[in-house]
């Protein structure tokens, strides 16, 4: 299955406009957007999608408090999205939507939507680092600091991590019937998967959870390198949003991350820099927690400048 | 002991939430709900997760329509009133509630004592 990753994510909420101010200020371009709802573009095009909590064009929620509705996965031709169509169609509903793409459930109970991706190319570079012993990455006069460049943009739809009520039925759904693979695991917590068309560590991570909890935890987009996440994350602060862990480093994958609380009552968070994986790789697996989650973790505070003259006494 | 001083009762939204950080920690130790008249303060963890704080944004603790007290960062619902969760990952838990000191003038104070206790639960 050429699954090329995360397309979309859809959530019904009651606070459109909350929402969409989030997603905004989180970095997305708002295309189409009204107070019903709209689109909310990475700078490739993968998105998400806010609708009212009671758009009757949405999947039914699940019977929990999540307030996700769809993930849609991009695919890489026709031929895809009917040998999906096909192997789905043996056990469970799939429909063709008016755009072409296909509706159905995963075996948990998740929405899913599947489409021909057309992710608009980046032709960005990374955050470029200066390093003895390397070849310089940035041209010789080529500032790593720009006070006056604009605000970081999410770049793409990283991976979302769902709360299942059955990790190993979940886990079996996605190898067995999407052709996904487990790069690592927390054991007993869940597993790390890359669709097989992506070489992106994971772009699905699932945590066995009671079955009230089932939903989405985080959404993540990627950025353009550690100084954007932690860029855009001060920026968030600054803004006034609550900064629920990080900045920091994970382990599994690599990525850096700060992850905020969202009105979409989930966690939504900046990557970057996460590891690719082929089909040579041999995952591992830990048991979570503190040590093996993170190598380091940082938790912002107010500029300082601990330096010059003493300050000022206040009469 | 102390009292710690947190606002007026005329620095409080008539219907809703503020977040204070009385003791400069660098986020909001506890949050208070008004409606009309009524007070309750809680503090700023989940039971769900420990240490986990609630708020979207500055202030923003309540639903929507301002009905029930949320944490936003797993989505658990609590009552305004008696803080019990009733929606979510931490059924059965409750938000551990402040005293509040309520002076002549419409001070709001909390009692040092109170908030100290925040590395024992």
């Amino acid at each position: 299955m050429n699954i090329v990753g995360l397309d979309a994510l859809v959530f019904g909420v009651d606070d459109v406009a909350d929402c969409a101010r989030y997603l905004i200020d989180y970095g997305l371009t708002p295309v189409d957007v009204g107070p019903e709802g709209g689109r909310f573009e990475g700078l490739d095009g993968t998105a998400i999608l806010l609708a009212r909590r009671d758009d009757p064009s949405l999947p039914p929620p699940l019977p929990t408090a999540s307030t996700l509705r769809k993930t849609i996965y991009g695919v890489a031709d026709a031929a895809t999205l009917d040998a999906i169509a096909a192997e789905l169609g043996r056990d469970r509903a799939v429909r063709w939507l008016a755009d072409g793409s296909l509706e159905t459930v995963d075996d948990l109970g998740f929405a899913l939507g599947f489409r021909v991706t057309t992710p608009r190319p980046l032709s960005f570079t990374a955050e470029a680092a200066n390093a003895p012993g390397v070849s310089a990455q940035r041209p010789v006069n080529a500032l790593g600091v720009d006070t006056n460049a604009p605000p970081p943009k999410p770049r793409s739809l990283s991976h979302v991590v769902y709360f299942v009520p059955d990790v190993a039925k979940a886990e079996a759904f996605y190898a067995d019937r999407l052709g996904f693979v487990t790069t690592d695991r927390f054991t007993k917590v869940g597993p790390f998967m890359r669709p097989a068309g992506c070489r992106d560590h994971h772009t699905l991570f699932m945590i066995q959870t009671p079955p009230f909890l089932q939903g989405c935890e985080h959404f993540t987009f990627h950025m353009g390198g550690p100084t954007e996440v932690l860029a855009a994350g001060r920026r968030m602060v600054e803004l006034g949003y609550q900064s629920f862990w990080g900045p920091g480093r994970h382990i599994f994958g690599s990525n850096w991350f700060w992850y905020f609380n969202s009105p979409f009552g989930c966690h939504v968070e900046y990557d970057a820099d996460m590891d690719h994986h082929d089909a040579e790789w041999v995952a591992r697996e830990a048991e979570a927690g503190a040590d093996s989650s993170q190598v380091f973790l940082f938790q912002a505070r107010e500029l300082w400048f601990p330096s010059g003259p003493p300050p000022a006494k206040t009469a | 002991m102390d009292d710690v001083p947190l606002c007026r009762m005329d620095e409080l939204p008539p219907n809703g939430a503020r977040g204070f950080d009385p003791l400069g920690e660098g986020r909001d130790a506890l949050f208070i709900v008004r409606r009309g008249d009524t007070l309750r303060a809680y503090r700023n963890r989940c039971p769900h997760w420990p240490g986990a704080p609630m708020a979207w944004r500055k202030d923003g603790y309540l639903s929507p329509d301002g009905g029930h007290i949320v944490c936003y960062a797993h989505g658990a619902r609590f009552d305004i009133d008696t803080g019990d969760c009733v929606q979510g990952p931490c059924p059965g838990q409750s938000l551990q509630s402040l005293p509040l000191i309520r002076r002549a003038d419409g001070l709001l104070l909390v009692p040092r004592d109170a908030l100290d206790l925040r590395t024992a639960s």
